[in-house]
């Protein structure tokens, strides 16, 4: 356990050693930011309807946007830099697990993507003090941020353990998303039910909206956090894999 | 401490490293040579844990380095070739990350890592970070940081690369140090360092073990012939008078500015200095210079990767 705290703060520590950290942060908070600002513009207008004004936090085109461009730039460093600068060599060659690496990389990136929806929740709370919120729906929305963000943080520390180059990783994990994200779109196209019914269980968005309007469904629960573990293993499989390369 | 049964390790072609046993006692300074591309790093990687053997059974402190991974990795302080550091680390941090990775008690952390900086030579630069030191402090934190958790065997690969030689001479001091309670075993392309450092050599040439032994034995073993060099005053015939003696078995002579020159190579073992020096008075011939050589480990070195280069080609024609 410690040996994972170690690799995890010194991951998370380097977000804020370079620039890539700020701008990322500051890009985001600058969006969601707006974002807010538009949401209380709308609400200050007479007669606004305010059911349920933060889930458009988690369900418009930026949020997307987001998740499909930033994800893969906060996990494209991961295993590909240590690979590069041959640092892996030594973290390696210590009495450390290949999947005890693999968790404390995936675990720094995590809580830097989760730092950066501390605003959100911070807005929540603003809302709440003027008006009613439904805090339920708040915290469902948050849950699935981080769950959704736990599955691509995954993707994009698998993209990672592929290349040395952290653009191509950058690259790989965008494109893994990317066909994560569209798989839904199949259901659309086929006319088997089964088949259908198989892709629609895949379509993301369907279960962000869910857990928009406040339900919690277990079974994307279940798929996000299996997936995140099948993508986590794939990256340890690959560590182990291109030892020496 | 370390045994190696029967290593092979292939990538793409030829083995890298071909059928190799050795064994290292506990305590001793091992200098493992052989030329550029011989299996050396290949060998160190996969007795540190970094690479698989293709074949063989490799024990470190008695687990073995693919079943008991993570026991051989503990009993191991290793010195990869190409030492990276991360840049934006200070030295003091990174030392205290390594020990954390090697499971160092976090009571002890402190002090381990001001005492690998002293030894290591590296307190002056503590806070400063990794990316903005010279490669000889690169050098030698990496060094510290493979013995942050104390342990009982060694394994450095080039570990005074990059140092000046100042730096050098401490660093070997250290080795010799540590080799007093550790096994160590280091590889090199220098060879006085081995003779300054170790206790065991072995030599490695295209993935075989060519040579094994104390740096006494190989070169002893080595020259296989004792050589004795001559000056002379003036035009004298050395040759003819000095290869009367007995056991001589060749002699080269030169003859430049009033001098004349011989190198006689007499059988191993057998000391013609002094037949060399009274063939000199009973010739009344002025004697400027007479000197035993003795082989270098530099020679046998030589001669030992070359000869078995020749019969490599000639194998493969």
């Amino acid at each position: 356990m410690r040996k994972f705290f170690a690799i995890a703060r010194r991951e998370w520590l380097s977000y804020f050693y370079s620039p890539l950290g700020y701008i990322v942060l500051a890009a985001f908070w600058f969006v969601n930011g707006f974002i807010f600002s538009t949401i209380l513009g709308y609400l200050s207008q007479p007669g606004a309807r305010s059911l349920q004004p933060l889930a458009t936090i988690f369900n418009n085109t930026f949020f997307w946007i987001f998740m499909l461009f930033f994800i893969p730039v906060i996990t494209m460093r991961l295993i590909s830099e240590e690979r590069k600068s041959g640092s892996i060599e030594t973290l390696l060659t210590s009495p450390v697990t290949s999947a005890t690496i693999v968790l404390g990389k995936f675990a720094a990136a995590f809580a830097f993507y989760a730092v950066l929806w501390l605003p959100v929740a911070a807005y929540a709370l603003i809302l709440n003090h003027f008006m009613t919120i439904d805090l339920r729906i708040v915290l469902s929305s948050l849950l699935a941020v981080l769950l959704l963000g736990a599955y691509f943080l995954a993707v994009g520390t698998f993209a990672s353990s592929l290349s040395k180059n952290q653009i191509v990783a950058a690259i790989l994990g965008f494109v893994m998303i990317i066909v994560i994200f569209s798989a839904g779109l199949v259901q659309t196209l086929v006319n088997d039910p089964a088949v259908k019914d198989a892709f629609s269980y895949l379509t993301i968005w369907d279960h962000m909206d869910d857990f928009a309007r406040g339900v919690v469904d277990t079974r994307h629960i279940v798929y996000y956090v299996s997936s995140a573990a099948l993508f986590l293993y794939l990256a340890q499989a690959t560590l182990e894999a291109k030892k020496g390369q | 401490m370390i045994d190696v049964d029967h290593f092979t390790m292939k990538y793409y072609g030829p083995p890298a490293v071909d059928d190799i046993s050795f064994s290292i006692p506990e305590g001793a300074i091992v200098g493992f040579l052989g030329p550029n591309g011989a299996g050396k790093t290949s060998t160190m990687r996969v007795l540190a844990g970094y690479l698989s053997p293709t074949e063989g059974e490799i024990r470190i402190a008695g687990h073995d380095v693919v079943r008991e991974s993570i026991a051989a990795r503990t009993a191991i302080g290793y010195l990869p070739e190409n030492v990276a550091l991360y840049p934006e680390m200070r030295v003091r941090e990174y030392l205290a990350y390594r020990a954390d990775l090697e499971g160092v008690r976090r009571s002890d952390r402190a002090a381990r890592v001001s005492d690998v900086m002293e030894r290591c030579l590296i307190a002056d630069v503590a806070e400063k970070t990794a990316g903005t030191l010279s490669k000889g402090y690169k050098q030698r934190v990496a060094l510290a940081g493979a013995l942050v958790h104390r342990p009982p065997i060694l394994i450095l690969d080039e570990p005074t690369v990059g140092l000046d030689p100042k730096q050098i001479i401490k660093i070997r001091e250290l080795i010799k140090e540590l080799g007093r309670e550790r096994t160590v075993l280091l590889s090199t392309h220098i060879l006085p360092e081995v003779e300054a450092v170790c206790d065991q050599v072995l030599i490695i040439d295209r993935g075989k073990i060519v040579g094994q032994g104390t740096p006494d034995e190989l070169r002893r073993r080595g020259s296989g012939a004792s050589i004795v060099r001559a000056v002379f005053a003036g035009d004298v015939p050395a040759r003819d008078v000095l290869s009367a003696i007995d056991g001589v078995r060749a002699i080269e002579e030169t003859r430049t500015d009033g001098e004349t020159r011989v190198r006689i190579e007499a059988a191993e073992g057998i000391d013609v200095r002094e037949a060399v020096f009274r063939q000199a008075v009973e010739n009344r011939w002025v004697m400027r210079e007479l000197a035993g050589e003795t082989a270098t480990l530099e020679d046998v070195f030589v001669r030992l990767t070359t000869r078995d280069q020749g019969e490599a080609e000639s194998a493969h024609a």
